[in-house]
């Protein structure tokens, strides 16, 4: 500890000489090797895209912003290095890894050092006050939140009365979409959840799990699937291999058509997202920034999974302008007066007990004939309560 | 039982079976447990896309027809461990086993990164043989045509090797030199020969594990072996080290637990599904340390 204050001093008293007052450092403490690499990049292109648009309009506080990156090397000892190694470079603000696993360890840092963090696109509560501290932040929607919004909407729009939920138990974002599907519908009207079932993202056959689907009496209405890539999309094959045609829900990981060759000819798979990525959107905004991103690095995004990088910088300028200083406290107190701050990717809330979204507006994307289309927007009626957040 | 669950059980537990066999028959010849057998699965299954970090799969070789592509696959899994064979293993033959899986662990992470540098860490389709996942009547059952072809292509394989083991010159050198190495040695068994033979055939296995893989799934993965490469090492330990049949016997048992205990414990159980499976793995270990079918060449001798 001593170590650590002598060393904070000695930044002190070389920081100033070194630093010109200009320049404000936003630090990227991500994975740019390793598997997580292909999901961190393309929101931390995002967030740069929005850095860019900031610094053309005149920076933020009469400052240009600054990037300054460290590699995770999708590794959780790693990205606590990584997150001193931004720190040493004058980072006032730190963006962390997708993952909250991934992330955590280097927005530790940043909550030691007062400073706010913001994940790239974690959906877990622990992405914020209840794992890292005060300062942290995600800007995507919660997992439960989207299994709630199936949960309704599926209700509503397509007279789902009957669920079956099929659960790959490898990581907490999949427990979440469960929990929120599991919470929500129940309550809704005449609607019933008739089994359940678990499965592992690299089980090599769910043979077992599809046979107890088969044994059903009835084929249920629809069938919640609380997994991500490749689990799910080796679950879908095998679902719909068997015969089971059911409506197939799921959270946003599996958005992007960039799978589908796994299932040829896929129907009724439905997706909530925050913004189409297929060019569909209602929003002038979501398509402007695709375009954005295609001109920047060559393709369009491969899944909605980029926004919320983009999201998270928008928020924060918005909270540094109103709090007219980047220091930790200040800009948080500032983010949690947001109650439905419009976004390019719709409205955000944070408040001094959740720095995530309980709720969300959602567009629903609902693949038919192997092709991916936007077909509705959907909001659920009530938050997710926190309790429900907590208890996974 | 129901018929239904005979055939799941089976078809899981063939696909372990021949990845247990691929281990099983490496360490036979030179007491090496080849961690990198799951990476070999992964490159084989990567091999039918073309190379790209586009989220979008390509298929390569994999559009070839059928006739062509299986055969090309098995060489190229077999090619690759006799190339790991020849670079890494051969120069480290008089290292102890420890040193030698240290340098198995090494060539695998070489292995996923070189995949993660030419693909990309995104799971990427491939679709190979969708019409394979059809469903076929037989009795009561309902059964995939892949699971059919997976037990009916495990028997097939299990028979031919048996075949092989038994019959030919290279299969008499292998079992010799999996009974007493240096004496075969000593015998006039070539050990390049005996020891690229089982590379070679090690990873032939391997990419038919993979072929069922990626019919089975659709998904490639840089990460997709490692599961596999787990239960196969996990059930030579227990079928006992060095015994083929009993690597074989074992993948079988494991992959049929698995299954029934998936379609057996009740609801708030089944998350832990593995934890029992391991479990009876430590209960098998307890009352038979050697394994269920340990060759009498394993027991030390004084």
């Amino acid at each position: 500890m001593k170590r650590l204050a002598s060393h904070v001093v000695a930044l002190t008293l070389l920081a100033p000489p070194v630093l010109a007052q200009e320049d404000l450092t936003v630090g990227f403490a991500i994975a740019k090797s390793g598997w997580m690499e292909a999901y961190d990049t393309p929101a931390a292109t995002a967030a740069m895209i929005r850095i860019e648009e900031i610094n053309a309009a005149g920076g933020l506080l009469g400052r240009q912003i600054k990037v300054v990156e460290a590699d995770t090397r999708t590794d959780r000892a790693e990205s606590a290095k990584a997150g001193l190694d931004v720190l040493d470079q004058g980072a006032e603000m730190m963006v962390v890894s997708c993952d909250y696993d991934f992330g955590a360890p280097a927005a530790l840092v940043a909550e030691g050092e007062g400073m706010n963090s913001f994940f790239l696109c974690a959906e877990d509560v622990k992405a914020g006050i209840q794992g890292v501290g005060p300062n942290s932040f995600s800007s995507s929607v919660l997992a439960p939140v989207q299994g709630a919004t199936m949960a309704e909407w599926a209700h509503a729009k397509r007279e789902a009365r009957t669920a079956y939920v099929l659960e790959d138990t490898f990581i907490e974002y999949n427990k979440g979409i469960c929990t929120g599907f599991n919470w929500m519908f129940p309550q809704l009207d005449g609607a019933q959840i008739v089994g359940s079932d678990t499965f592992k993202n690299d089980d090599a056959s769910i043979a077992s799990q599809i046979t107890r689907i088969k044994e059903l009496p009835e084929q249920p209405d629809v069938i919640m699937l609380c997994s991500f890539m490749p689990g799910a999309a080796a679950a879908v094959r095998q679902l719909r291999a068997a015969g089971i045609n059911s409506l197939i829900l799921n959270g946003s990981a599996v958005d992007g058509s960039y799978w589908l060759e796994a299932t040829p000819d896929l129907s009724g798979f439905v997706v909530p997202v925050q913004g189409s990525i297929y060019g569909d959107d209602p929003r002038p905004e979501v398509e402007a920034f695709n375009k954005a991103y295609e001109a920047k690095t060559g393709s369009r995004p491969a899944s909605q999974y980029a926004y919320p990088g983009y999201v998270l910088i928008d928020l924060w300028a918005k909270a540094v302008e109103r709090a007219g200083t980047v220091e930790g406290a200040a800009v948080t107190a500032e983010l949690e007066k947001m109650r439905d701050e419009p976004t390019a990717f719709g409205p955000r809330t944070f408040t001094s007990e959740l720095h995530h979204q309980n709720t969300a507006l959602m567009q629903i994307i609902e693949i038919t004939g192997g092709k991916p289309a936007r077909v509705d927007e959907w909001r659920i009626s009530q938050p997710v309560p926190l309790d429900v957040l907590m208890k996974k | 039982m129901s018929l239904q669950l005979l055939f799941d059980a089976l078809a899981l537990g063939g696909i372990y079976a021949i990845a247990a066999l691929g281990i099983a028959l490496i360490f036979g010849v030179m007491r090496l447990v080849n961690f990198a057998h799951g990476q070999f699965i992964a490159c084989a299954v990567f091999a039918l896309i073309v190379p790209s970090t586009d989220a979008l799969a390509v298929l390569g070789l994999g559009a070839l027809p059928a006739p062509v592509l299986v055969p090309l696959i098995l060489l190229i899994g077999a090619g690759l461990a006799v190339a790991a064979e020849a670079l890494v293993f051969r120069p480290m033959r008089n290292a102890s086993p420890v040193a030698l899986m240290v340098g198995s662990f090494a060539l695998g992470v070489a292995l996923q990164n070189l995949l993660l540098v030419l693909y990309g860490g995104r799971p990427k389709a491939v679709s190979l043989w969708a019409e394979l996942g059809q469903p076929v009547q037989v009795a009561t059952a309902s059964v995939p045509l892949l699971q059919l072809i997976v037990i009916a292509a495990v028997a097939v394989i299990l028979a031919g090797l048996a075949l092989m083991l038994r019959k030919s010159r290279l299969g008499l050198e292998m079992r010799a030199a999996a009974e007493d190495f240096t004496m075969a040695r000593m015998l006039g068994v070539r050990s390049n020969r005996v020891i690229s033979g089982a590379f070679a055939l090690s990873g032939a296995l391997a990419a038919v594990v993979a072929l069922v893989l990626v019919a089975q799934t659709g998904v490639a993965d840089v990460r997709m072996g490692g599961q596999i490469m787990l239960v196969a090492f996990i059930a030579t330990v227990v079928g006992g080290m060095g015994s083929l049949s009993g690597g074989v016997a074992a993948g079988l048992g494991i992959g049929a637990a698995s299954a029934l205990l998936q379609a057996g414990l009740p609801a708030d159980a089944r998350p832990f599904r593995d934890a029992f499976l391991y479990g009876g793995v430590i209960l098998v270990l307890l009352f038979r340390p050697q394994g269920l079918f340990a060759p009498v060449g394993a027991k030390p001798r004084v």
